[in-house]
């Protein structure tokens, strides 16, 4: 009995420093912001207590609803294709081939870009009249298109850039996954006399479920939280209609001075967030039995 | 050996006295005063250079300049404002006072300006009423930066154009002319979000309405005040330029619009003033700078303006204040020196100086100071200057019935003014 309460203090003591932190400054916020949600405060003056108004008036809001619909639309593009881009990334990075490790470095680099240079090199990329893509297009006699000024097309180009700057994580998770499976699982298919597809829908893909589930989640999640390259490349622009929750809830606090509505839309995100994880987590669960 | 430690530790310690002990021969230490500004590139440059001469000038203050990013920089001060960890002295613009000055965050500067007897008479009133609130003042303006139009001369004259058009007939004639004769651009005007929201096409839209004699929301800021024939005329020119008459194309955001005539592509061009200075640096661009067409009537121009203002401390400090009103003052005298930048000055003396008038363009357009007005007073502005922004963008791209732009702007800036 007594060398387990020691265990139990020396493990609180060895992780005191970073509870400290975190609890400090990730989970005392979130309580601080459910209790702004609740009030009206601009920031430089008192706070006024409102109870449900913030989060009634938010519904009600069709910005808010229309950021939502925007952030919406972004992880329906982003989700499949940046998932999807990760895993082909691990195929080419795990083959025989003696450019692999190459071509991990070459996918992963761009990761390490802050999303302001990413924003940026892009925003410039596909700038209607004076950017690269578009003067390549004129070099053939194309006009040029309007990759973020097309109401239609802007959110796309925002997932294009996305996916060059992050598909490289998802690609790091699935090559782990991989290079967990067993050789010799390969080895028996191939004396088998099992095809490259058959390999690669009833071995590699089944047995990266797991892997699978967890790159889903984490890209879900963050792309629910989408903000810097959208603000950067279009602003939310043309005439609003990328602009994504995050920045509305920006704006509101910042440009507004709308503190406590703001919070209390980030706290409808926080909610919507959880509820999918959990809802993924939950199926995938089921599954399994 | 211990003798010796001894010995050397009494004469370092010793000389170490002597130095101290020297008295202020140099005399009192100059009064240091922090300072944050947003001015940063070509803007950055200049002001650095007015301070430095600042603090040549005299050994009783001492400005530290620290510049913050723009982006960041009305975030950052809001925080320090809150937490009353502001310097002495920030830039703040006039636009954004009313969402400061009655949190009472800002020091009304009247006792200080008083103390270091201020020539407040040689202002210009509009930009220093502006800056004044409950009969206070809480902030004194360096300059006003306008809404004006830039021309090619170049392109003017192929085009045959011999004079400045401007009634807004003229405007849009010139500019077919020059599409025309030239394949230029005829009016670059941004009218879509990059970089930039397309607040142009917002000042555009203020100020055709102010030209009419209509400001954009009622007194007292409760209503909007343009869903009516001005607004119509107002409106229905923006969208025309890239509709029925074409000089402007579609998609054209604020970087697009200053490269196209900054590269000879553009005959004409709205901007603030503060793209003259990068227009100036362009070899080969002949350009000339005038005052905003009065093209709707009377002449009127949206501005805002750099002002300084004095953050409120955990403890009121008289002697900075005073050190600071005086920098005001001396800063505002030499208003020549920011007018490199292209900005037009706020007292009437700089701009009577020589070194002034001999800077090129800015002394076409300083006229404009007279006819400016400043943006709606609401703490809600921020919030209606985006939307409006978003929806004229969305009226010129879609070609939409100026009616029914109209009728939804007014349902939605009433909608934020009566939250």
């Amino acid at each position: 009995m007594q060398s387990h309460a020691r265990d139990i203090r020396d493990a609180l003591l060895f992780s005191a420093p970073f509870l400290l932190v975190y609890l400090a400054f990730l989970v005392a916020p979130i309580f601080y912001g459910i209790f702004l949600s609740l009030h009206e405060w601009n920031i430089l003056s008192g706070k006024s207590f409102v109870g449900v108004k913030n989060f009634a008036d938010a519904l009600r809001d069709q910005m808010f609803r229309s950021s939502f619909l925007h952030t919406c639309q972004f992880v329906l593009l982003s989700t499949p294709s940046i998932v999807v881009a990760g895993f082909c990334m691990a195929l080419i990075v795990v083959s025989k081939s003696r450019l692999n490790k190459a071509a991990e470095a070459l996918f992963f680099s761009p990761y390490v870009f802050s999303i302001t240079v990413v924003g940026t090199l892009w925003g410039w990329l596909f700038q209607k009249n004076y950017g690269l893509i578009n003067q390549v297009l004129n070099s053939f006699g194309s006009p040029g298109v309007g990759w973020l000024t097309d109401p239609v097309i802007a959110m796309g180009s925002i997932v294009v850039a996305t996916l060059w700057w992050t598909a490289g994580f998802n690609m790091v998770l699935f090559v782990a996954g991989i290079r967990q499976i067993p050789d010799d699982i390969y080895e028996a298919a191939h004396l088998d006399g099992a095809t490259n597809l058959q390999v690669l829908t009833r071995i590699t893909l089944p047995l990266l479920r797991d892997t699978t589930v967890l790159v889903v989640i984490l890209q879900i999640v963050a792309s629910f939280k989408v903000f810097g390259q959208v603000y950067v490349m279009t602003g939310g622009g043309p005439y609003g209609t990328t602009r994504v929750l995050v920045q509305y809830v920006y704006e509101a606090a910042f440009t507004y001075f709308k503190m406590g509505y703001a919070s209390a839309m980030s706290l409808y995100l926080f909610l919507i967030i959880l509820a999918v994880s959990v809802l993924q987590y939950v199926a995938y669960r089921n599954r399994r039995r | 050996m211990k003798r010796t430690l001894i010995v050397v530790m009494v004469v370092f310690l010793v000389s170490g006295m002597a130095s101290f002990a020297g008295g202020s021969k140099e005399g009192a230490k100059p009064q240091e005063v922090g300072f944050w500004t947003l001015f940063t590139g070509g803007d950055g440059e200049f002001f650095d250079a007015m301070v430095k001469a600042f603090n040549s000038s005299q050994q009783d203050i001492v400005m530290n300049n620290q510049s913050v990013k723009w982006q960041d920089y009305y975030t950052k001060l809001t925080a320090a404002l809150a937490a009353k960890t502001a310097p002495d002295i920030v830039i703040v613009h006039q636009s954004q006072l009313i969402n400061y000055v009655p949190n009472n965050v800002f020091v009304p500067l009247d006792p200080y300006l008083q103390s270091v007897k201020a020539d407040l008479a040689d202002f210009e009133p509009k930009p220093l009423a502006a800056c004044t609130f409950g009969g206070k003042i809480y902030a004194i303006p360096l300059d006003v930066h306008p809404l004006i139009m830039y021309y090619n001369k170049d392109l003017f004259a192929k085009a045959g154009i011999s004079s400045v058009p401007q009634s807004w007939d003229e405007l849009v004639k010139a500019a077919q002319s020059i599409q025309d004769s030239t394949g230029a651009i005829g009016l670059a005007v941004d009218n879509t979000t990059a970089t930039y929201k397309a607040y142009t096409l917002t000042r555009a839209f203020m100020s055709f309405l102010m030209q009419q004699g209509v400001t954009l929301l009622n007194d007292g800021a409760t209503k909007a005040n343009f869903n009516n024939d001005a607004g119509v005329k107002a409106i229905q020119a923006l969208i025309d330029t890239s509709n029925a008459d074409k000089i402007t194309p579609k998609g054209l955001d604020y970087d697009s619009s200053v490269s196209s005539f900054k590269l000879g592509k553009a005959g004409m061009h709205f901007n603030g003033v503060w793209a003259t200075g990068a227009f100036e640096q362009q070899s080969g661009l002949n350009f000339g700078a005038v005052q905003f067409p009065a093209a709707f009537g009377a002449h009127a121009a949206w501005a805002d303006s750099h002002t300084f203002a004095a953050p409120v401390q955990k403890s009121t400090n008289t002697q900075r204040l005073t050190a600071a009103a005086s920098f005001m003052m001396w800063m505002t005298a030499h208003g020549e020196m920011w007018a490199k930048a292209g900005h037009i000055p706020t007292r009437k003396s700089v701009v009577a100086k020589p070194e002034f008038k001999s800077l090129p363009y800015r002394k076409d357009y300083a006229e404009a100071v007279k006819y400016v007005f400043a943006p709606p007073s609401t703490p809600k502005w921020g919030e209606i200057y985006d939307n409006l922004s978003d929806m004229l963008e969305a009226a010129v791209a879609k070609n939409m019935d100026a009616h029914e732009a109209l009728s939804q702007m007014e349902q939605k800036v009433n909608d934020i003014l009566s939250k």
